[in-house]
């Protein structure tokens, strides 16, 4: 995003809408004692929420051509913007809210998923590179729909096309499936990277309900120190096959 | 997609705080899935009026909700503060049976309750096993219980801290402000009357 100098009267009502802090205030070369609104590119994840907030009386806040990489934080920052590859807007599949009719998770195995830059901190995909470097090590197959595996120069791997390392956006997914007996290396896979990470991630896991009671995954989960917040998602089963 | 999960708070607080949204399946039940869209939008919003929209369309505080309605294509989003409003929707959505996948997020005992009274059994549960990383520059409790509320990182904390203080200011009501915080999220998920009862609080009108 960037604001036309032009048209910006310096009002600073739209920097507190910025969820990255990437609005500030700098002297107007034409008048010194004026300050105008100007956007951080670096730190600019391109989510287009300043524009939308509708707070610019003059029109100054605009987004500027982009191409790749930067095309990048467009398309992981703006849920209005769909996936080439997934069809999906936003940074995931559909994981387990279509589960009942896509039969995408199947029983006896857990999916999981790494969100780096969430809550409200948004991140550089170099983290999100490391911990995937980390995963695939332990055999973690990622998922191939979501638009993060896109981003792999080598999905075996998960080491990233160099130029998107440094792009930022407001969180990416990384999805995959394990079996029961993968998710304690899965676990300690996470606990050692995280010291590395300078953003945060926020981690899943997705189960059938009475697997999950029955089943040693939360258990793992709770005794390697991760944990279990009382509220998550339900999927309520009216699904089905519709299309001809 | 996982955007109802990680919603932080005490309790009590996210007690009061039921996302529902509705997707499709692509490849299964997306054919000619809007105007079964359209009906269970119409179902979810005659149950609760707290905020709806889509990421694909908008909310229906930058739009008109019948305009949302008109133009989905892939699923959409309310979200619920009780747990009758929520049965009944539940009930109503399995009674118009329009094959298209919904989901629940909220204390896993309360919607287990809310689909057992409805008569549906959830085939499939998602859990959430915090934050790691350098949790260091995450914003403070307070502010992380509205920033949670978007699942997209759409709600700044910055505006959070710009509303407290302007209430506090008397510029401007908690009811509005939580207003004013919801107008990001796209998706129509963030909670304006649990965001309300949270400004109240901050600014101790509660």
């Amino acid at each position: 995003m960037k604001i036309d100098l032009e048209k910006c009267i310096g009002c600073k009502k739209c920097a507190d809408y910025c969820p990255v802090g990437a609005i500030s205030y700098i002297q107007d070369e034409k008048n010194p004692k004026k300050k105008k609104g100007a956007i951080d590119l670096e730190e600019c994840v391109e989510c287009g929420v300043c524009f939308r907030a509708g707070v610019c009386k003059p029109e100054a806040i605009f987004r500027q051509e982009i191409g790749w990489p930067r095309s990048v934080r467009l398309a992981f920052s703006d849920p209005m913007i769909e996936h080439k590859n997934t069809g999906v807007p936003g940074r995931g599949t559909e994981e387990m809210k279509t589960n009942e009719v896509t039969g995408r998770f199947k029983r006896g195995t857990y999916g999981m998923a790494v969100e780096v830059g969430r809550p409200g901190v948004a991140g550089r995909l170099e983290d999100l590179e490391k911990i995937a470097i980390s995963l695939a090590k332990i055999g973690v197959e990622f998922e191939p729909k979501n638009p993060v595996t896109f981003l792999f120069e080598d999905v075996k791997t998960g080491k990233l096309k160099p130029e998107v390392g440094k792009e930022k956006v407001l969180s990416a997914i990384i999805e995959f499936v394990v079996k029961p007996e993968q998710i304690r290396p899965v676990l300690q896979a996470l606990k050692d990277i995280s010291p590395k990470i300078d953003s945060v991630f926020s981690l899943d896991l997705i189960s059938f309900p009475e697997e999950s009671e029955k089943a040693p995954a939360l258990k793992v989960v709770k005794e390697m120190g991760f944990p279990v917040y009382p509220n998550g998602k339900v999927n309520l089963g009216l699904g089905k096959v519709l299309n001809k | 997609m996982t955007h109802t999960l990680h919603r932080t708070g005490d309790l009590q607080s996210i007690k009061e705080d039921f996302p529902m949204l509705t997707h499709v399946a692509r490849g299964f039940n997306d054919q000619g899935a809007s105007v079964r869209l359209k009906k269970i939008a119409q179902t979810m919003t005659k149950y609760t009026d707290l905020h709806f929209g889509d990421c694909k369309v908008g909310n229906k505080y930058l739009m008109d909700s019948a305009e949302i309605m008109d133009k989905l294509t892939v699923g959409c989003q309310v979200v619920f503060k009780d747990k009758e409003s929520l049965i009944g929707c539940m009930k109503e959505l399995k009674q118009i049976d329009q094959g298209i996948s919904i989901v629940v997020s909220g204390i896993f005992e309360e919607v287990f309750e809310c689909c057992d009274k409805a008569g549906l059994k959830p085939p499939l549960i998602e859990f959430a096993l915090g934050v790691h990383g350098n949790t260091k520059r995450l914003w403070p409790p307070e502010i992380l219980e509205f920033v949670t509320m978007c699942g997209h990182g759409l709600v700044s904390g910055r505006l959070v801290k710009k509303m407290v203080e302007d209430i506090k200011k008397n510029k401007i009501t908690a009811e509005k402000a939580a207003i004013e915080l919801a107008k990001p999220c796209l998706c129509g998920i963030f909670n304006p009357d649990r965001a309300a009862k949270l400004l109240k609080r901050m600014t101790g009108q509660l």
